[in-house]
């Protein structure tokens, strides 16, 4: 099986990859693409199911907090069979549950941010002054002087000149490099995968 | 039935929207209840649009076709992921979980293909190039930037990529009462990195933090506004 599954994801990445490069692989490529969309879309039922199974085990264990779960399972329950009868699309889906209940939560919990993040920025200045975090607090600052609508009109200099400038130079260079560095992270871990030399799927 | 639905909508809005805010006085049971609901809500909302956007339309729909036809011979591209579709659903069983393996090996071995190419072809290259632009005097010029502005943009922000690339280099090398240190170049770098990265940060949880005060702003507007349109029913 250690063998299989390691020849299974060495080849179909080098079948994807030589997609890429050669205009006769393309077709093959946009084939396994459809399957791993297929499988990836069964993967996330999979997910869902878990989530339905360890919150049920909590219920049946009796757990402290085993009425919280009994609620997730019947939302969840109600919006899928919902969804499964009247399709995502239907009028019931998009006012009640989408306007309803996922985008007022969220943007609910995009609004307690505003607490807990200007909580957590004087909590950073108070445990660890250093280089990183005096910028950090200072680029904060500027730039939100910057952008806000204060009533006494704009602050000289910090709008016109010193905002866009720490924003369109000073951030974008650090944010370029971040971003570099992230992307040659997942580079090299995509070529270890496809390398044999890590294998997730379980075979080492 | 459009006010029916906004009605059932936007009470059920109102009381989500306090129940989340209640967080604002500490944990509490209102909170708790709302998250889990949220959590139930959109997994079972999640579920149904993978049903319908990509399991029927891609796997149940096209089977259903061939067997209606009886055009077997079409039908080869689908044994693949059906085959898939039942090891991956040999995870439910953790007795024959060892054979969604299989599925797993696909799907790791398609994602890490996807991630070397979009990584490359997504960011490396085009940040480089777009790096490379700032000292381009043709590109300044279109956009009424002085040459020796363009080329100071441009040194500042490739000290700024280049620092900041240093600050996550780790490699070191042993001295002889066996402590480990970086280079001292990589060092200094690192250093410069560490003000760049405190900055992008900054800005960018400046963003954040703007949003999620438009948030607020918005979410107290929608109670008001709510609480008065019901009292001017009565």
């Amino acid at each position: 099986m250690r063998v299989l599954t390691a020849i299974i994801a060495i080849a179909v990445g080098i079948l994807i990859l030589l997609g890429y490069f050669l205009p006769q692989a393309a077709v093959v490529q946009v084939v396994l693409l459809d399957w791993a969309i297929v499988l990836a879309g069964t993967a996330a039922l999979i997910g869902v199911f878990n989530l339905v199974a360890v919150h049920a085990e909590k219920i049946r264990r009796k757990e402290k907090n085993g009425v919280y779960s009994a609620i997730l399972i019947i939302g969840l329950f109600a919006s899928f069979l919902f969804g499964l009868v009247l399709k995502p699309q239907s009028d019931f889906m998009q006012f009640v549950v989408l306007e309803g209940v996922i985008i007022p939560v969220e943007a609910s919990l995009m609004a307690l941010l505003a607490v807990s993040l200007l909580y957590a920025a004087v909590r950073l200045l108070r445990r660890r002054a250093d280089v990183m975090s005096v910028f950090f607090v200072l680029a904060a600052s500027l730039i939100f002087l910057g952008s806000v609508t204060l009533p006494f009109g704009d602050i000289p200099l910090i709008g016109t000149l010193i905002r866009p400038w720490v924003s369109q130079i000073l951030a974008l260079g650090g944010a370029r490099g971040i971003l570099i560095g992230v992307a040659l992270g997942a580079l090299t871990t995509g070529l270890r995968v496809l390398f044999g030399v890590d294998r997730p799927y379980g075979g080492r | 039935m459009f006010p029916f639905f906004d009605l059932i909508a936007g009470t059920l809005a109102f009381f989500l929207t306090l129940m989340i805010l209640s967080y604002l006085i500490g944990d509490n049971p209102l909170f708790k209840i709302a998250v889990y609901l949220f959590v139930g809500v959109a997994s079972g909302y999640a579920a149904a649009v993978v049903f319908w956007q990509v399991l029927y339309p891609k796997l149940f729909q096209p089977t259903a076709v061939i067997l209606q036809s009886g055009d077997y011979a079409r039908g080869g591209l689908l044994v693949a992921p059906w085959l898939g579709f039942a090891f991956i659903l040999m995870k439910i069983s953790p007795r024959l979980a060892g054979i969604a393996r299989i599925t797993m090996a696909f799907l790791v071995g398609v994602g890490a293909a996807v991630t070397v190419a979009g990584a490359l072809t997504g960011t490396i290259l085009p940040q480089a190039n777009a790096t490379i632009n700032f000292f381009d005097q043709d590109y300044a010029a279109a956009r009424n930037i002085g040459a020796f502005e363009a080329l100071g943009n441009g040194a500042i922000l490739l000290a700024g990529a280049v620092a900041s690339l240093a600050y996550f280099h780790f490699g070191a090398r042993q001295k002889t009462d066996g402590s480990t240190r970086r280079f001292g170049s990589v060092e200094l770098l690192a250093w410069v990195g560490r003000v760049f990265i405190g900055v992008t940060l900054g800005a960018i949880f400046a963003g954040v933090y703007a949003a999620a005060l438009t948030a607020l702003i918005e979410r107290v507007s929608y109670l008001v506004n709510f609480v008065q349109s019901l009292l001017a029913l009565f």
